[in-house]
């Protein structure tokens, strides 16, 4: 799984893991854009690149067994990497990656993950991660999500 | 002032994210929305992609499982291997016949009774290879990792039954120093 550094073109391998307990205390709104500690108690995974600990992005999900889904509940890269001048592309995409890796490993072909974005953004995850809506969710299912994985594998 | 808000909003779409559910209610008329959806879209879904999800269920499942040891004295190599026959083939005699060796002694290794020999492994790793080429990325490596971490694991968690043993049976008899 890479990353790309948009002004050289550059790609660059990263690691997506499980946030330590000691760590949540550095991932404050100003980087983060939510205050992290309030997810401690929650399932949450940051994106680094290989070799490096600095963290460009993090996802929190809820795991829902009983409907083979895995909920996005907060989704963020590092601010330096939002909107036109962002510093590195493909951290929320293979962020959105890693947990429909968790949804097909524990659910296979039932795997789902949702998310419950604001209305003004939606249409960004229904085009870029071929997401479907039902009412105020987007989800992505088998086959999509397969090709989802797949893509940030290769990308 | 608004549309300025908008197209903020959208260039930032990947940053701050808040998808939580601010009540029950909201949860739960999601899922029922959602779930319903979701049942019809498998009623369609085709056998190819059903096939699909499970065999990169598989190939989660064993890269997991390489991850780190694990001692609990379940049989993973056979235990995947099944899972990965049953999913393709209707019957498991067919899978024998593709890689030329009996039904009895595929059933041997399924079942724990024989050990797969290397020739097995490797007939596997040609057919999983040429399988998983429309499915994922699948390193040949896998199921030679999978059955010798079964083995290391194994060994190493049933020492006190070995160890007094075999240890009887070795001795250093050059001097090191």
């Amino acid at each position: 799984m890479t990353i790309v550094e948009i002004s050289t073109g550059r790609r660059h391998t990263i690691e997506i893991s499980s946030v330590e307990s000691h760590e949540f205390k550095f991932l404050g709104k100003n980087r983060y854009f939510f205050d992290w500690n309030i997810e401690k108690n929650q399932e949450v995974y940051k994106l680094c690149m290989t070799e490096s600990s600095d963290i460009l992005g993090l996802i929190s999900l809820e795991r829902i067994p009983s409907e083979w889904r895995i909920h996005i509940r907060l989704l963020t890269v590092s601010t330096e990497n939002k909107g036109n001048e962002k510093k590195y592309d493909k951290i929320a995409g293979n962020l959105i990656a890693h947990a429909a890796k968790i949804a097909v490993a524990e659910f296979g072909e039932f795997a789902c993950v949702s998310l419950r974005p604001k209305s003004q953004i939606a249409q960004h995850y229904i085009d870029k991660y071929d997401m479907s809506v039902t009412g105020m969710t987007l989800s992505i299912e088998v086959p999509e999500i397969l090709n989802l994985i797949n893509y940030y594998d290769h990308g | 002032m608004d549309r300025k808000k908008n197209i903020i909003r959208v260039e930032d779409a990947e940053y701050g994210v808040d998808s939580r559910y601010k009540s029950n209610k909201e949860r739960e008329s999601d899922a029922s929305a959602l779930l319903e959806k979701r049942l019809i879209k498998m009623g369609y879904l085709p056998k190819n992609q059903i096939i699909r999800a499970k065999l990169m269920q598989l190939k989660f499942k064993m890269d997991d499982y390489l991850k780190e040891p694990v001692y609990d004295g379940q049989n993973y190599f056979s235990k995947f291997l099944e899972t990965y026959i049953d999913t393709i083939y209707s019957k498991r005699s067919g899978f024998a016949k593709d890689i030329d060796i009996t039904p009895v002694r595929l059933s041997q290794v399924i079942n724990n009774h024989r050990e797969p020999k290397d020739e097995f492994i490797m007939k596997l790793m040609i057919h999983s290879e040429r399988v998983y080429t429309n499915v994922c990325e699948f390193h040949k490596k896998t199921w030679f990792q999978v059955y010798f971490h079964e083995k290391i694991c194994d060994t190493m968690s049933r020492q006190e039954e070995w160890l007094p043993k075999i240890g009887k049976h070795v001795k250093i008899s050059e001097s090191m120093v």
